[in-house]
Formats: C-alpha cells, sequence, structure tokens
C-alpha cells in the first residue's frame, strides 16, 4: 500500500498562520510538519492553525510529531489550533488530552473567528 | 508487577477468518489496518467502531514491526482474524524475544512531553487500550502477541 506522504500549503488568514495538511500523519512527515511550521513562524503570528481537511491517517508517531508543534507553540507563547479532524481523530485528541492545550473547531471559519477574538 | 494476561488458545477460538502478514517496513500498518478492516466489515462493525479497530490494528502493527522486529523486512508481523459468537479478535504476532510488553504501562503525560520532560513519543500502547474492549498480551523465547478484543452486538466497541 502506498504511503500518502504528507504536504503542507502556508498561508495567512486575518492574521493567523494556515497550515493546510494533505496525506497521512505519520513518520514520514516529520520533515514536511516542520518545515511548515517553521515557515508560519516565520511571520511571528500569534495564532497557527492546523487545517486537517485532507488528512485521512494519523498514527502515534503523528501524534508525537503534533505534542512537538504544540511543546515549540507554547514556548514561543503562541496558540496552536486545530480544526477538520474527522470525529475518530477529535476522539484522539480528546483521550491523549491535546484537546485540553489546543482547541479543536469544526472547520476553518469557526476557528478563525474565534481566533481573531482571542 | 502485573502479569500480562495469555492470549487465548486456539482452543477457545471460533473461525479464522482472515490469516496473513506483512513485511516490517514503515507504513506497513496501514496494510495491515485495511485487511482487517475489510474483514469486520463483514461481521458488521462499522462506523466509529471500526475506526477505533482500525487505529488498534495500526497501532499494534507498528509495535510489532518496530520493537518486535527492528524494522526488517524479511521479519513478518503476522495477523490473524478470529471470531466467536461474541468476539472479534486480532492476534499480531512478531518475532521479538526478551519479555513482552507491559499492559499495565502507564499512560503518557502530556504536561511532561510539552515540558521536554518525556519524549513525545510513546502513545501506541495507550491508544490500543483505549480503542479496543480488551487487549492481551503474551510471549514466548521468539514471539510476542497482541490480542485485541471487539465485542460484537449492541454493546461492543468502546
Amino acid at each position: 500500500m502506498d504511503v500518502r506522504h504528507l504536504s503542507v500549503e502556508v498561508r495567512t488568514e486575518d492574521g493567523i498562520a494556515v497550515l493546510d495538511l494533505v496525506g497521512e500523519i505519520n513518520g514520514f512527515a516529520e520533515e514536511a510538519m516542520n518545515a511548515a511550521y517553521a515557515e508560519a513562524e516565520a511571520g511571528d503570528p500569534k495564532t497557527i492553525l492546523l487545517n486537517f481537511e485532507g488528512v485521512d491517517y494519523i498514527n502515534s508517531t503523528g501524534i508525537a510529531l503534533i505534542v512537538g508543534l504544540l511543546a515549540k507553540a507554547r514556548a514561543a507563547h503562541r496558540s496552536l489550533l486545530a480544526c477538520n479532524l474527522s470525529e475518530h481523530y477529535v476522539e484522539i485528541f480528546n483521550i491523549t488530552r491535546l484537546s485540553d492545550f489546543m482547541s479543536v473547531f469544526p472547520d476553518e471559519q469557526t476557528a478563525v473567528g474565534e481566533a481573531s477574538e482571542f | 508487577m502485573t502479569e500480562p494476561n495469555p492470549a487465548r488458545t486456539d482452543a477457545d477460538l471460533g473461525r479464522t477468518l482472515a490469516d496473513f502478514s506483512v513485511p516490517s517496513e514503515p507504513g506497513n500498518e496501514r496494510l495491515a489496518m485495511e485487511t482487517v478492516a475489510e474483514t469486520a466489515t463483514n461481521l458488521g462493525i462499522a462506523g466509529e467502531n471500526l475506526e477505533r479497530l482500525k487505529t488498534a490494528v495500526a497501532e499494534a502493527t507498528m509495535n510489532a514491526m518496530e520493537h518486535g522486529n527492528g524494522y526488517r523486512p524479511e521479519v513478518p508481523v503476522e495477523l490473524q482474524v478470529l471470531a466467536t459468537d461474541r468476539d472479534l479478535l486480532v492476534r499480531i504476532t512478531d518475532r521479538g524475544s526478551g519479555p513482552p510488553p507491559r499492559k499495565d504501562a502507564d499512560a503518557p503525560d502530556l504536561e511532561a512531553k510539552l515540558e521536554g520532560m518525556q519524549t513525545a513519543r510513546g502513545w501506541g500502547l495507550f491508544l490500543i487500550k483505549s480503542m479496543v474492549d480488551e487487549m492481551n498480551i503474551s510471549g514466548d523465547e521468539g514471539h510476542h502477541t497482541v490480542e485485541l478484543v471487539v465485542h460484537l452486538g449492541a454493546e461492543g466497541g468502546k
């Protein structure tokens, strides 16, 4: 089975850096995730939004990558948010407690709207 | 230390629905996951219960490939899917030596990970246990087996 390697586009929406994630978040995704996060951070945004709309698989190594991004964001006093997770991965964010430290929104519009009020 | 529960013996089991192996190469956990999912779907497991089973199978296969077989492609991870009247069982076997993984391993501490006091990794066993109704672990000198159990019927799944 072919691995769908992660690709990430970085854009800005109302002052929020949005990372559009497409593919699988697993061990192969480390370089793409970290490079995209660094690109987003270069603009010194207050908030970074991970958009999972194009993601259909996250494994435990992918969870660790997200933990790593969250640690970087917290150290820099930035908010890291998530949107467009499937119901299953919302559950995973809940049981791992990731959702205690990064707000999870059903869609980008809601996330950007809420983040603008931070 | 609590001894891990032994996997059920073949005499306890019902039908074998699938029996296959995957080479220990990164990414092959998805092949294992999709193959088990196809079998589980035929038993009526669907929706969020199916997604939970898929995650558990993927994580257990990853552990077997990495920690049991050292990601040596020539050493396969073997998977069996079995059904009794009440349960679906998935047995995932590697060729690891030494003590099998601890079933009662501590839950990951996210705060410690975020503070850099623990590695960011270490979620696999926790996810497996969270996703299925039972997890049993057994091992001998040359094998470890993780058995995932999902109760069938209305009460099935977590």
